[in-house]
């Protein structure tokens, strides 16, 4: 149906007010988003930023670190 | 405000995403003990690098145990010293100031990254645990040649590290049967005394010496050497401490074509 | 409040109900264009000479080009698009043209001399006529040092943008007067909010030039403290960033819906997005010296927990935009919990572009997360990454969306139909597909330490050691993407060109924007109190700032330790090309 119709900016089949709508589909997109940020995220930071040393440390934390 | 409940949502799972990312640093910070560069080197002015305490000379420099600093002053396009050497194992504070123009110090393949601002010094404490080699390149614009502005670190196993330095004195040449010496400088940058033996070959001769240096000491070390038994002719030789030698050839002449003796 | 404002109009173009002001918008889409043609061209040079597949030019010379490249495109060729777009949505939402169109063409005037005289003094690194030098870069940090017409044309375009903003309020004040109880229309409420803080973050560079830099390339005063004017540089620096992004917004909010068949989700939610941006875009500049000596770590950390709350609004953009279009589709028959994303009009050019525009936005949203992470940035702070990011957010989800908005917007302001939709559909993909080659080979070098702004990363002493890989490939994806994006802007321009000689239509489609399924009546009416969120904006500058430079003023003085300007060139004589690795030529 919507191959027929485009082009054409009154293609509307019918109308959806706000009460009736759920966003159900952006809810499954930005969920899937969200995960490939976190994902994202850890593997930068934990794999190629810690990763990548030697890296620049406190001269004061470091004997925090030892002990 | 009429926000839908998927709306609502997202802005929780938004606000923990921050606040997730906040936290990861926070961890970085106070885990890992990663700190920021900052201002506690301080401000300089570029028009008196060469006198500055720190500037006026630059390289690397033994704190005792394993601390190191190295001093570097980055120009349009090169950085003073362009080749720095530390030992594995070793905590090194790296201070960076620039002489004109805004540089960066980025050694490549590594976290060890910082800008260098003229009238400001930058300064990071880096840890190098095992041995390899890293370019260092200047990743800010500093002018046409900025793409040709490079340098070389290299952590090298601890027990090949030193901050041994050699310097040599020898006439080029003497007629035989005088008396001559080869004379040696041997400075020890370490805070550490140095215990090492000196020797220098010449022809088939061979003498050796046992020095002490102590910490941020040197040596005089003066060999004489027998032009009888070297005979006349060209003589190479060389000069060994730890790993550096110098060497240089001592021609031995006739007493009768010896214009003059050359100290 | 659910209908769009042009009862009086309806079925009338842009042309039809506002001739005068159309005329100003497509000067300053066509200035926007010129600027795109030619920074665009200057970057496939960069890209081939760079990547080392064609060399034509000197590397001493790439640096002016990459100069024009950025000016061009990050200032001149997004801002004259904004200022056509704000006019467009302040007087269309508004229902009422400018107050005074001598005034409008005034400050486009005063634009357009700015970037000749920017342009020009660029232009003179590589031509001997022109006896200026302006090699300094988009960002021109002291001590580098431009010829004073480079400063004098910066000010001129930022004082016309801010005339521009002048007279969105302007008219924004006559319409109060006949409405005095109605809402701010949303499209005026973005232009507004993002010229207020385009106001606030522009007083930086302002005095950064007026009181520092043009003195000082004059002779006036004979020194500058470098690490103060390039703060003062990213006080705007960011901001600015967000200035030529909120257009792409503006766009996505309101036009996106109505191209996809439905309405925008919230109203509300779209003002407080604006208004978080007023709030936050500003005191965040420090996020790009974290690597700097001189600014405490303290200061970093709170520009970090600022640039972080700016995620927000951007991402409950995401949420809205994507609703709305699932309504549209849901409205024109789509069904099932993804299977809506077919009834989509993906042939449609203006909504394809901007839909594409928005997914690139959504992946440079997470390297942004990265570059706002204050200690990963020793990762990739000038490094390749950082150009593979915004190439994707002003690269593509502000230049692609424009150049769908052009597709429908020119023809609005021209009276004319676009010479092909066919056409333009390809360009959209054709520059997605570029820009994914480019950019993802880009950001992956960054990893391995591949600085940016260089002629030739080919060092004597050392190799790049990808983890995957090779640098030949990513090198010759670079190329790849640079050549296919080249193509894309050509198809646009030509398009542009063609539709310019098209002939008057009658057919075109109303000059209208999405109407909204949550309207303004649904939020507080606190959120268009601009006075009180400028003020609380203006609040949040002076704690996020006043203490960094005051302790930058502190340790290098105002006008810092006596240092001088620079203008580093290779002498062209072979033997002083030697000596100058150790010497400097002021």
């Amino acid at each position: 149906m919507a191959s027929a119709t485009e082009q054409r900016e009154t293609d509307q089949v019918h109308e959806i007010g706000h009460e009736e709508y759920d966003p159900i589909g952006t809810a499954i997109l930005i969920g899937i988003y969200f995960l490939i940020l976190v994902l994202l995220w850890l593997f930068m930071y934990f794999v190629e930023f810690l990763g990548n040393g030697p890296t620049v440390v406190g001269a004061l934390l470091t004997v925090v670190g030892l002990a | 405000m009429n926000i839908h409940t998927y709306e609502k949502a997202w802005l929780v799972a938004a606000m923990v995403l921050i606040v997730g990312f906040i936290a990861t640093i926070t961890y970085g910070a106070v885990g890992p003990g990663i700190a920021m560069i900052d201002d506690d080197a301080g401000s300089i002015d570029p028009n008196e690098i060469s006198d500055h305490e720190r500037f006026g000379e630059t390289g690397v420099e033994h704190l005792g145990g394993n601390e190191y600093e190295v001093n570097v002053v980055a120009q349009a396009w090169a950085y003073s010293p362009s080749e720095i050497e530390v030992p594995a194992g070793s905590e090194v504070t790296f201070y960076v100031t620039s002489r004109d123009v805004t540089h960066s110090f980025t050694v490549v393949g590594t976290n060890v990254n910082t800008m260098v601002v003229p009238g400001q010094i930058s300064e990071m404490t880096v840890q190098f645990d095992e041995p390899g080699e890293y370019g260092i390149l200047c990743n800010e614009y500093c002018g046409e040649g900025h793409h040709t502005m490079e340098g070389l670190l290299t952590v090298v196993p601890e027990d090949e590290f030193d901050l041994t330095e050699l310097s040599t004195d020898a006439p080029r040449e003497v007629e035989v049967g005088n008396e001559t010496t080869i004379n040696a400088t041997v400075s020890n940058g370490m805070q550490d005394g140095l215990e090492t033996t000196a020797t220098l070959e010449i022809g088939e001769q061979q003498y050796e010496r046992d020095v002490t240096i102590d910490g941020e000491g040197s040596a005089e070390l003066t060999f004489d050497v027998d032009t009888d038994a070297l005979g006349e002719g060209e003589h190479d030789w060389t000069f060994t401490v730890d790993d550096h030698e110098e060497s240089g050839t001592l021609s031995v002449v006739s007493e009768t074509d010896g214009g003059d003796t050359n100290e | 409040m659910e209908v769009t404002r042009m009862s009086s109009t309806a079925g009338q173009t842009y042309l039809d109900q506002f001739p005068a002001e159309a005329k100003v918008i497509k000067a300053a889409f066509w200035s926007s264009f010129m600027a795109l043609a030619i920074g665009g061209l200057l970057g496939l040079v960069q890209a081939l000479h760079r990547t080392d597949v064609l060399r034509f030019i000197d590397s001493a010379d790439y640096y002016t080009v990459l100069t024009a490249h950025g000016v061009l495109l990050a200032i001149t060729f997004t801002i004259f698009f904004l200022v056509g777009i704000f006019t467009w949505a302040v007087t269309t939402s508004l229902d009422r043209g400018v107050v005074d169109i001598r005034f409008t063409w005034a400050w486009y005037i005063m634009m357009v001399v700015g970037t000749i005289l920017v342009g020009v003094s660029i232009l003179g690194g590589v031509v001997d006529a022109i006896p200026t030098n302006a090699d300094v870069l988009f960002t021109f940090y002291a001590p580098l040092q431009a010829h004073p017409a480079f400063y004098v044309g910066l000010v001129l375009f930022v004082v016309g943008s801010w005339l521009a903003g002048a007279d969105w309020f302007r008219t924004w004040w006559a319409w109060r007067k006949e409405n005095p109880d109605e809402r701010i229309p949303l499209p005026t409420f973005m232009a507004l909010t993002t010229t207020l803080f385009w106001y606030l973050c522009t007083l930086g560079v302002a005095l950064s030039i007026l009181v520092f830099l043009l003195p000082w390339s004059l002779g006036i005063v004979d020194s500058v403290n470098p690490l103060l004017t390039r703060t003062l540089f990213w006080y705007f620096g960011h901001a600015v960033v967000y200035f030529w992004l909120m257009p792409a917004y503006m766009m996505w909010y309101i036009m996106l819906p109505k191209l996809s068949g439905g309405k925008l989700f919230s109203d509300p939610l779209a003002r407080v997005v604006f208004v978080l941006f007023l709030l936050l875009s500003t005191p965040v500049g420090i996020h790009h010296q974290y690597l700097d000596p001189g600014i405490a770590e303290g200061y970093k950390f709170i520009a970090m927990t600022n640039t972080m709350f700016l995620l927000l609004p951007s991402l409950l953009t995401a949420f809205t935009v994507v609703a709305s279009m699932e309504h549209g589709a849901r409205q024109r028959g789509g069904t099932g919990y993804l299977g809506w994303l077919k009834a989509l009009p993906w042939r449609d050019p203006v909504f394809t572009g901007m839909a594409l525009a928005g997914l690139m936005f959504a992946a440079a949203g997470f390297s942004g997360m990265i570059n706002a992470g204050m200690n990963i940035n020793y990762l990739v702070h000038n490094t390749w990454w950082v150009v593979g990011h915004f190439h994707l957010t002003v690269g593509t989800a502000v230049a692609l969306t424009f150049m769908a908005a052009a597709y429908w917007f020119i023809p609005q302001v021209t009276g004319k139909e676009l010479w092909s939709r066919r056409l333009a559909l390809g360009q959209v993909l054709v520059w997605f597909v570029g820009m994914t080659f480019m950019s993802n080979a880009m950001h992956r070098s960054g990893l391995f330490g591949m600085p940016r702004r260089t002629a030739e990363p080919q060092y004597q002493g050392f190799d790049f050691e990808p983890a995957v890989g090779t640098v030949g490939e990513i090198n010759a994806q670079v190329a790849l993407g640079a050549v296919l994006l080249t193509v894309a802007l050509a198809m646009f321009l030509l398009n542009m060109v063609m539709t310019s000689f098209n002939d008057d239509s009658d057919s075109l489609p109303a000059n209208t924007y999405a109407g909204t399924l949550s309207g303004p009546e649904d939020s507080p009416a606190v959120l268009d109190n601009l006075k009180l969120w400028t003020a609380i904006a203006v609040v949040l500058v002076i704690v996020g700032y006043t203490l960094p430079l005051a302790s930058i003023v502190d340790s290098g003085g105002l006008f810092g330790p006596d240092i001088g300007g620079f203008q580093l060139a290779i002498e062209t004589d072979p033997a002083l090309v030697l000596e100058s690795v150790r010497e400097v030529m002021p």
